[in-house]
């Protein structure tokens, strides 16, 4: 077991350098619920393509993710008003899902093969695609600094997020997205640290997750959002008591 | 070279090793018991509570298959939505589909309600048929033998343990299907409802009448327009549910149509009192006649 137990780690390794990134661009910019929003919205793609066709299309789910992108680079146009709007994406994007789903048979069943697939069961070469995927979308997202235009910045790299969204729901579910995405972003923001920490931190959790999921034979991928999702909550709560106490 | 080495180990392996075998469904891992004893080392990966179609993968399930000789599956893509993904992650060779370490159940046996012409509109159709035939009491002794003869094949040594033991469940087995045909005959003619197609085997075999089913499609949960036709039936005894089903739908048309909710066991550990095959079906008859 110990090989399946090192690429689980290493997957969640690869997933980690460039959600992270994302995750602390997001938290900087107030708006976390873009995630969920645009994961939500490539799935229901993939629903979609399952009622056309009965096959799952990769491309329809990138062309959703890829609106969903547009849109909420789209909503920071209406600067505080963003999230309100995200959080709406979201809800629209969930409800089409289960609104197309009703109408499929089999639908549930394919659709949750797709979704809420386990991490455990990314085969090797799919973990080498995926690296390749990130190491070239990380490329790019380091030649956005060279873009002029403020809006045209904020569409390429809410375009590269889709793209990186849609692959990794793909492969690991919406949920563990989220949660590799978020938690070590803000642990980080919240300890005034950079992206070196939350790589750092978040590979940490995501190995101590992966080793107590095997040990304790949980599902695996619940069981990252689980300790992401407990020590974020412990270390803000931490934070917070902590800082009112200095007086800050 | 690899696959030599290997055959080499595994014929080395054999000679003085138990088999570790593993199934997916309980009811799979007693007829295992019944027929290979302490000979096996049995690992069972859903639990009787479960939906068997959708069993929720951990890793320790990996972990079994990677050091199993033999597999043994109810087929008929029951385990589609779970069982595909697991294989592959076990990287190993021995049970495969298609190779001697891969029995499946589904191929003994004669499955009811292939569709003519498979169409998505038809719902959640297993395109082979109805995979939940291990309802019908009738179909175990088939299924025994499929397994001894697997375990023969794979173990010769223990063939004459395995016969031996495979002889003395067939007794058994004749003996209490005599008296299930018996007590299930009293109910040849009732009508039911059933939430899903899973106990159609069974009702098929004693002569029940399954009018309707609660699900508008296989897969698909009850839709209003469906609960509005289901509510002008007339003369239905029970409506059958499996022990994962939701109550709150069947409970609404029972009391519509005077007919009475049964929650009836699917597998061996669905419910406390079924504890082996033969509490199965008894518990299935008990429940049925409603003693």
């Amino acid at each position: 077991m110990t090989d399946l137990v090192i690429q689980t780690i290493l997957l969640s390794f690869i997933l980690l350098g460039i959600h992270s990134y994302f995750g602390l661009e997001i938290v900087r910019r107030g708006i976390v619920f873009a995630d969920i929003a645009v994961a939500q919205f490539s799935a229901a793609g993939l629903a979609l393509s399952l009622l056309l066709s009965g096959e799952p299309s990769y491309l329809i789910s990138v062309v959703f993710a890829l609106l969903a992108g547009f849109l909420v680079a789209l909503s920071k146009r209406v600067g505080e008003y963003s999230e309100a709007f995200i959080g709406l994406l979201y809800a629209f994007g969930f409800s089409a899902i289960v609104l197309l789903l009703s109408r499929s048979p089999h639908g549930m069943e394919d659709y949750l093969r797709l979704t809420a697939s386990d991490i455990l069961f990314v085969s090797r070469r799919e973990i080498v695609e995926t690296g390749i995927l990130y190491a070239s979308l990380g490329f790019l997202l380091y030649l956005r600094r060279h873009i002029k235009g403020d809006f045209f910045r904020e569409l390429l790299f809410f375009t590269l997020f889709a793209l990186t969204v849609a692959s990794s729901v793909k492969l690991v579910g919406v949920l563990v997205v989220f949660s590799i995405l978020v938690a070590p972003a803000l642990v980080s923001v919240m300890l005034g640290k950079g992206l070196i920490f939350a790589w750092v931190y978040g590979a940490a959790v995501n190995t101590a997750g992966i080793l107590l999921s095997f040990r304790l034979d949980l599902p695996t991928g619940f069981s990252l959002v689980f300790f992401h999702a407990l020590l974020g909550v412990a270390l803000t709560v931490y934070v917070a008591t902590f800082r009112r106490r200095k007086g800050y | 070279m690899e696959r030599l080495i290997f055959l080499f180990l595994s014929l080395v392996s054999f000679s003085f090793a138990e088999l570790r075998v593993v199934v997916t469904y309980p009811w799979i891992g007693e007829l295992v018991r019944e027929v290979g004893a302490d000979r096996v080392e049995l690992y069972v990966i859903a639990k009787g509570t479960e939906d068997p179609h959708f069993v929720i993968p951990k890793p320790s399930h990996i972990a079994k298959l990677r050091s199993a000789d033999l597999l043994v599956i109810q087929g008929a893509q029951l385990e589609a939505g779970f069982l595909p993904p697991l294989l592959l992650q076990s990287n190993n060779p021995k049970i495969q589909p298609g190779s001697e370490g891969f029995l499946d159940l589904s191929s003994f046996v004669r499955l009811i309600e292939k569709p003519e012409v498979i169409s998505r509109a038809m719902g959640d159709v297993h395109p082979e048929g109805n995979p939940h035939y291990n309802l019908d009491p009738h179909n175990m002794p088939v299924l025994a033998r499929a397994v001894k003869e697997r375990l023969c094949q794979l173990d010769g040594e223990g063939c004459t343990l395995y016969e031996g033991r495979l002889k003395d469940f067939l007794g058994r087995w004749e003996e209490r299907l005599k008296s299930w045909d018996k007590g299930f005959s009293a109910l040849k003619g009732v009508k039911v409802v059933a939430y899903h197609s899973l106990f159609n085997y069974l009702l098929k075999r004693y002569g029940i009448v399954l009018l309707e089913t609660l699900e508008p499609l296989p897969g698909i949960p009850p839709t209003r327009d469906h609960i509005q036709r289901l509510i002008n039936l007339k003369g239905v005894r029970s409506i059958l549910l499996g022990v994962y089903n939701e109550e709150r739908t069947a409970r609404f048309v029972a009391g519509r149509i005077g007919a009475r909710v049964v929650v009836l066991p699917h597998d061996v550990g669905s419910i406390p009192e079924v504890k082996d095959l033969f509490s199965l079906y008894d518990e299935l008859l008990r429940r049925l006649k409603g003693d």
